[in-house]
């Protein structure tokens, strides 16, 4: 009997975890739950949207982006763009300090952006492989106390909204740091000051002495509570004020609740299958055959993606045409239709006729748990999908943090992979920034297509607003045809909402703590 | 002729003992009918556990498809797969870890245990030290660590659980044997020259079965238990393969959705099981223990 009851207290206790352990947060304090913990807190080291929503609390950036796209001042209070569009001069605020106490000055701006370029830090994040890469980054000096010059290879039309991606801190401290001790002791110029990381559990905040950006809550809390299930419990028993990824099977169990409601929000991450082009995976089957951009267009009518929102999502949605956001998209291609009688045709055009146990090929598919809505689920249907038109599918879940993240960085996930990516709607030049260089950070496909790559001088070296628009239509359907992406969707996103704080999201996954008030 | 008619004796003894026992003819019935589901699951399961249907997913029980016929009896899952065949499945898993860590445990556990209550001294010091060492370390949190090591999968699985079970049956041996060795049989044994290795295995190991069985029946509810725990973590077998476990986890988004049927099957798939190990096990250690029998 003793055994019996233990039995029962351990699956209760599995499946109603810690749900009465934490008390309901203070006043001014702002505790918000994420599904997975950040990997550190270097700043020039940043690779998933939730690491640069902590981030961006802690460290300013010289301007940042809202989300309709305009550029507001942030550590800087304006800025002049050279003649030849390959010098960009930001003018600091009077009077900014380091959270280290230090005064922030321009030689801190020119370092920070410096140090991301540290060949000997080697550091591959955002700011690295992501901004540098398209922007072409050369150097950034101080010209003065308070203004600091940025130096591009050439003129970039997306320049501004992607200096403001990249986050300043203090050299005095920062020269002083290893780059390990830097990754986990932050000394910030943002709005909020660094307390304390309890890896796994929570990253504390607290307000600055003297902020850049005004605030309102005096302490944020950054707790880690991977399972979608307790999230939604902390949640409605009131121990968080907001959620991240709120599971699209618990939306109804948050709306009835009298605690919180679910804000939903169309996001503009494109969620997409990755196919390898590397020859590390084309010695495999799998990998051999997605080099072939016939299969790889075949697949594109194997899986049923508006069949995945409705179900697996709980949103309706209409299938991405390639890299943009919908309202910057080719406006003449069409999404991919579901049909497999097509993508069998296709394949057995390719060369890959079902064998004798009725499989073409086989491949490996691997995801990360935990970070997107649903995400293992969405990756288990594929599977089914791809299975289903003969295409044996061996689907490997990850662990985000530990495992998948670094195979992505160092381009190692596939040969087929499941990831998403952060977009925007304020250009279709940044969305396609992802692939604006053979070796850029997020060309995890090691896509090479010359077609593709051919277009960002052209787009680069004109002001002419009709060339860009009919070069980035030829790049994208080049990249419809033959792009290394099986095209999904963009991300709805559900965040749950406490009701004692007002709280609003944005579209692009931002997550802005600074207007946020208690009710 | 006399050594048949006491075997023959026995067995009635047994099945006599444990008709007497309700509690323990129906566990053992609940167990035969579980091992059959896991050796026929193939057989009696009326879909691909891992076949999955988006378009039919979180179906209620007796969900009945477009003719009028049974579908999903026990409902279906987030993906859409039938819960009823992954239960069946399910239960291969739970039972094939179950059965083959104890049987790892077991071996390696008396091994150990009799060697050094045999032997005493110096190897009786060391093994029983490593035992102590275990003991002093949480089991599940040794499990996780050695998962991560290894990485998930059923093996992995099945070395970790026996690993952990093996200070059990070694403490358990050691005791027996040593109020084994100095008894006449095995003075005896000596004096003809016999063996040690005979000794220990052929003539002290069926002298102290009775006890090990006994630990072996709660054991088997312990690793089914754990193996249900680690893959509720998501460190068991990977996710393709059906586990109570993992059934039970995938179920945890839909508590809140009030979808009771989807961890309600599988938990009880698990406590029956492990109720019906323990109920054996306790009826087992009764029946094994002469001191008893006499009160009887």
């Amino acid at each position: 009997m003793k055994k019996l009851i233990t039995g029962v207290a351990v699956v209760f206790g599995l499946i109603f975890p810690s749900t009465f352990t934490i008390a309901a947060p203070p006043d001014d304090t702002f505790v918000v739950g994420l599904p997975t913990d950040t990997i550190g807190l270097e700043p020039a080291q940043i690779s998933s949207r939730h690491t640069a929503n902590i981030m961006k609390h802690i460290f300013g950036q010289l301007y940042s982006v809202s989300e309709t796209g305009s550029i507001d001042p942030n550590l800087a209070e304006s800025y002049k763009i050279s003649d030849d569009g390959k010098e960009y001069t930001f003018t600091l605020k009077e009077g900014l300090t380091c959270h280290d106490g230090e005064a922030l000055t321009a030689e801190d701006a020119a370092y920070s952006f410096n140090r991301v370029a540290d060949e000997d830090l080697a550091f591959t994040g955002n700011s690295a492989g992501f901004v540098y890469k398209s922007i072409d980054f050369k150097e950034a000096r101080a010209d003065s106390e308070r203004e600091v010059t940025i130096v591009l290879g050439g003129p970039n039309h997306i320049a501004l909204g992607l200096i403001a991606e990249v986050y300043v801190h203090c050299k005095d401290s920062y020269e002083k740091m290893s780059k390990d001790e830097a990754a986990s002791n932050p000394i910030g110029s943002g709005p909020y000051e660094f307390v304390k990381w309890d890896k796994g559990s929570q990253i504390v905040l607290k307000k600055a002495a003297n902020p850049p950006i005004p605030t309102n809550f005096e302490n944020v809390i950054w707790r880690v509570i991977p399972e979608a299930s307790t999230r939604t419990a902390e949640l409605i028993a009131g121990n968080v004020d907001m959620i991240t990824n709120a599971s699209p099977d618990q939306v109804e169990a948050i709306d009835a609740s009298s605690t919180a409601k679910v804000a939903k929000v169309q996001g503009t991450r494109r969620m997409y299958v990755g196919f390898h082009q590397g020859p590390e995976f084309a010695v495999t089957p799998g990998g051999a055959a997605i080099q072939k951009p016939e299969v790889r267009r075949a697949l594109q009518y194997a899986v049923n993606v508006p069949a995945i929102c409705e179900n697996l999502l709980n949103a309706p949605c209409t299938r991405m045409t390639g890299i943009v956001n919908p309202n910057n998209a080719h406006p003449n291609l069409e999404p991919y239709p579901y049909d497999p009688e097509i993508a069998e045709y296709l394949l057995d055009q390719a060369g890959y006729p079902r064998d004798a146990n009725g499989v073409r090929f086989e491949i490996t598919l691997q995801a990360g748990e935990g970070r997107y809505l649903n995400d293992k689920n969405v990756v288990l249907a594929i599977c089914q999908y791809l299975d289903d038109v003969g295409v044996k599918t061996n689907c490997e879940i990850l662990d985000w943090s530990a495992v998948y993240i670094p195979l992505i960085k160092e381009k190692k996930a596939g040969p087929m992979y499941f990831i998403g990516s952060g977009g925007a709607t304020w250009s279709p030049l940044y969305d396609m920034a992802d692939l604006s260089a053979p070796d850029s950070g997020p060309n995890y496909t090691k896509w090479m297509n010359e077609e593709w790559f051919k277009g960002w001088k052209v787009i680069n070296n004109t002001n002419d607003e009709y060339i860009i628009r009919r070069e980035i239509d030829r790049m994208l359907e080049v990249f419809y045809n033959e792009g290394p992406w099986l095209h999904l969707y963009f991300q709805p996103d559900f965040y749950g909402v406490s009701n004692r704080v007002n709280w609003n999201p944005r579209r692009d996954e931002k997550v802005d703590l600074f207007n946020a008030t208690l009710k | 002729m006399n050594s048949k008619k006491t075997n023959n004796q026995n067995i009635k003894d047994f099945l006599f003992a444990l008709i007497k026992n309700k509690w323990a003819l129906t566990s053992i019935i609940w167990l035969f009918i579980i091992i059959a589901i896991a050796i026929f699951a193939s057989q009696l399961a009326p879909f691909d556990p891992n076949k999955n249907n988006i378009m039919e997913r979180v179906a209620p029980p007796l969900t009945l498809d477009k003719q009028g016929n049974m579908k999903y009896l026990i409902g279906s899952d987030a993906l859409g797969r039938d819960s009823f065949s992954r239960l069946i499945f399910g239960a291969q898993v739970s039972l094939i870890v179950g059965f083959s860590a104890v049987l790892v445990g077991g071996i390696l556990g008396t091994a150990l245990g009799v060697y050094a209550g045999y032997y005493g001294k110096w190897i009786d010091d060391i093994i029983m030290r490593l035992a102590d060492i275990q003991l002093a370390f949480p089991f599940i949190l040794l499990a996780i660590l050695f998962l991560v090591v290894l990485g998930e999968g059923l093996i992995n699985l099945i070395i970790v659980l026996g690993i952990g079970q093996w200070v059990t049956y070694a403490r358990i041996a050691r005791a027996q044997t040593i109020s084994q060795k100095e008894k006449e049989y095995v003075e005896a044994a000596k004096a003809l020259g016999v063996n040690n290795f005979s000794i220990m295995f052929g003539s002290i190991l069926p002298n102290i079965f009775a006890p090990l069985i006994v630990i072996a029946s709660f054991n088997v509810a312990s690793v089914i238990l754990a193996e249900a725990a680690l893959s509720f973590l998501g460190l068991g077998v990977p996710p393709q393969i059906p586990t109570w476990g993992a059934m039970l986890a995938e179920s945890r988004d839909h508590i809140f959705a009030k979808r009771w049927w989807m961890p309600f099957f599988p938990g009880m798939a698990i406590l029956l099981t492990v109720l019906a190990f323990n109920i054996v096990g306790d009826w087992l250690r009764d029946y094994l223990d002469p001191r008893l029998k006499e009160v009887e």
